[in-house]
């Protein structure tokens, strides 16, 4: 599998202020690949640079084979863009824009009326007679979603995409990105984890201008860890949380409002063994045990707190 | 249809459905309209406003001729005219970097540089198209008002003023694309004008530059016959060597 996208040491600087510093990112063709980062980590500035509407101070950037200090209209010709606020002319219809965006590409006029067809559908925006002035914000996002599309591109960088739709609005973007997997690759930054959980298969983590990881989504689990068991007991949890943190399986015990006990384990197999037995030694009456993955909300506490500390 | 004349094709488009169809356009239409008339009636207008004050002064004055009404037309041409060209297209370039539209199209297969001389390219005919109507309606009106109007001396004028009028046209989209700011692309555009005028005092820039073609478009409107071509070569190449030069800064700006 050949890089969609390879940077390595990419820095950025605005004045004395360093927005990206030395980072380094592979992205594989057909996979989706979330870029995560709390607001002001240099999401953005990344994509400016991988689209070319910025220039790097340093490092080496390559989109889909070729330089992106070089790249010419061959290399925006394959791919899609949707920037963070993207900005319309308010006096087109989205039909309009949609084929004044074919146009660009320079798409044949028949191809161009089934993909408009199929696009304004996709983004919900059919038989929509008003300008584009009139739109909420979250039709312009739909829209702007829409047009990185138009020309079937191998490899579409969106910026916060689901950042200003409602959960409805989200749920359809993140099922149309889930539905090009394979087909082209995906590279959209959020904030939003849930989004990136859903549909991403590999994540990276930016926090300050630095990367703080990259990986398979199922690898930075297993990776950073840690699982958890959950257990709720009737009576007794002080007692049995001061036994189950002196275990060498456990290496946090945190006590919830509702009095369930949420352990995080270096092995879980060792845990569901060990705690049911620990539960009958002391008598008391087990009414919860369950075994679950550490999500990646966690993961990103983690790991964003590790690199602050 | 590539990048480029789809770029072409929008912006002649927004030019219709926007307020750019009615403001140059509807300006020189006024102007167009009034200046023959304004022309014809000054005696009876300032006998009409002056009383008997100033009916000696008047008796002295010549009957007004078609060369008045085209005078009035070139003066409104290198005065308000080119000042209002000088305010709107302060955000030719920037105010699509403002609103975020340059984004979407300059992340498709369109050059920095095409996108610069597409929206020049159009706006100059777009200038050249309205000046024309303009001297077509300035020519029928005064036809009517002085029942002569021979067109060599307004269309020359005309002409002369369409090259100051590109030139000027070249300086904004450099300035609005150097400048984010409307209003100081419109003050420094403002700025040069005036630095012209005096520029033109000095008798090599008042012979062969764009400085010359102010007055030479009065000239040629009061049926004189000045050396035109030098100013108007300059002013033509400058105006493209403008916007050559605002393409080459656009590649350099980040989005």
């Amino acid at each position: 599998m050949s890089a969609a996208i390879q940077v390595r040491g990419l820095t950025k600087t605005y004045g004395g202020q360093r927005a990206l510093d030395a980072v380094d990112l592979q992205v594989e063709e057909g996979s989706i690949f979330g870029f995560l980062g709390p607001n002001g980590a240099g999401k953005t500035t990344t994509l400016r640079i991988l689209t070319g509407l910025a220039r790097r101070t340093n490092g080496t950037v390559r989109v889909l084979g070729h330089d992106v200090s070089r790249a010419d209209n061959a290399v925006r010709a394959e791919i899609g863009f949707l920037p963070d606020v993207p900005g319309f002319y308010e006096w087109m219809t989205a039909e309009e824009f949609l084929r004044f965006a074919g146009g660009l590409f320079g798409i044949e006029r028949r191809l161009l009326d089934d993909r408009v067809e199929v696009l304004l559908d996709l983004a919900g925006l059919s038989g929509v007679v008003t300008r584009i002035g009139g739109y909420s914000r979250g039709m312009k996002q739909r829209l702007g979603v829409a047009q990185a599309l138009i020309n079937a591109p191998k490899l579409l960088m969106l910026d916060e995409p689901t950042s200003a739709l409602d959960p409805m609005g989200r749920k359809e973007v993140l099922d149309m990105l889930e539905s090009l997997r394979g087909r082209t690759t995906v590279f959209f930054s959020t904030h939003i984890l849930g989004d990136v959980e859903r549909i991403c298969d590999t994540v990276a983590i930016l926090d300050k201008g630095r990367l703080v990881v990259q990986a398979p989504i199922d690898e930075l689990k297993s990776r950073y860890g840690a699982e958890k068991v959950l257990l709720e007991v009737e009576d007794g949890a002080d007692e049995l949380a001061a036994a189950i943190a002196a275990a060498p399986w456990a290496t946090k015990v945190n006590r919830d409002t509702d009095g369930t006990l949420q352990v995080t384990v270096t092995d879980t197999g060792a845990a569901k063994r060990a705690i049911p037995a620990m539960v009958a030694a002391r008598g008391l009456a087990l009414s919860r045990l369950e075994a679950g993955e550490m999500g990646l909300e966690e993961v990103f506490v983690q790991l964003v707190g590790e690199a602050r500390s | 249809m590539n990048g480029f004349s789809a770029f072409v094709r929008k912006e002649t488009i927004e030019i219709v459905r926007t307020w750019r169809i009615w403001v140059l356009p509807g300006m020189l239409l006024v102007f167009a309209i009034t200046g023959p008339l304004t022309a014809k009636f000054t005696p009876q207008i300032i006998g009409a406003m002056a009383g008997d004050q100033l009916a000696g002064l008047l008796k002295g004055m010549p009957a007004p001729t078609y060369l008045d009404s085209y005078a009035q037309w070139t003066k409104n041409l290198t005065q308000i005219v080119l000042f209002a060209i000088i305010i709107i297209y302060g955000g030719l370039i920037s105010a699509e970097r403002k609103s975020g539209t340059a984004i979407l199209v300059l992340t498709k297969p369109v050059s920095r540089t095409a996108f610069v001389v597409a929206k020049a390219t159009v706006h100059a005919a777009f200038l050249t198209l309205t000046v024309t109507f303009g001297t077509l309606v300035t020519w029928g009106m005064t036809a009517v008002a002085f029942e002569s109007a021979p067109g060599a001396a307004l269309w020359s004028a005309s002409m002369a003023w369409l090259a100051l009028g590109l030139f000027f046209l070249g300086i904004m989209t450099l300035l609005s694309t150097v400048l984010e700011s409307q209003a100081g692309a419109a003050g420094i555009g403002l700025g040069a004008f005036a630095l012209m005028s005096i520029a033109g005092l000095w008798e090599p820039l008042g012979t062969y530059s764009p400085a010359a073609l102010a007055g030479m478009s009065a000239m040629l409107a009061a049926g004189k016959e000045p050396a035109i071509l030098w100013p108007i070569v300059t002013s033509l190449t400058l105006a493209a060597a403008l916007v050559l030069a605002a393409g080459l800064v656009f590649r350099t700006k980040e989005l």
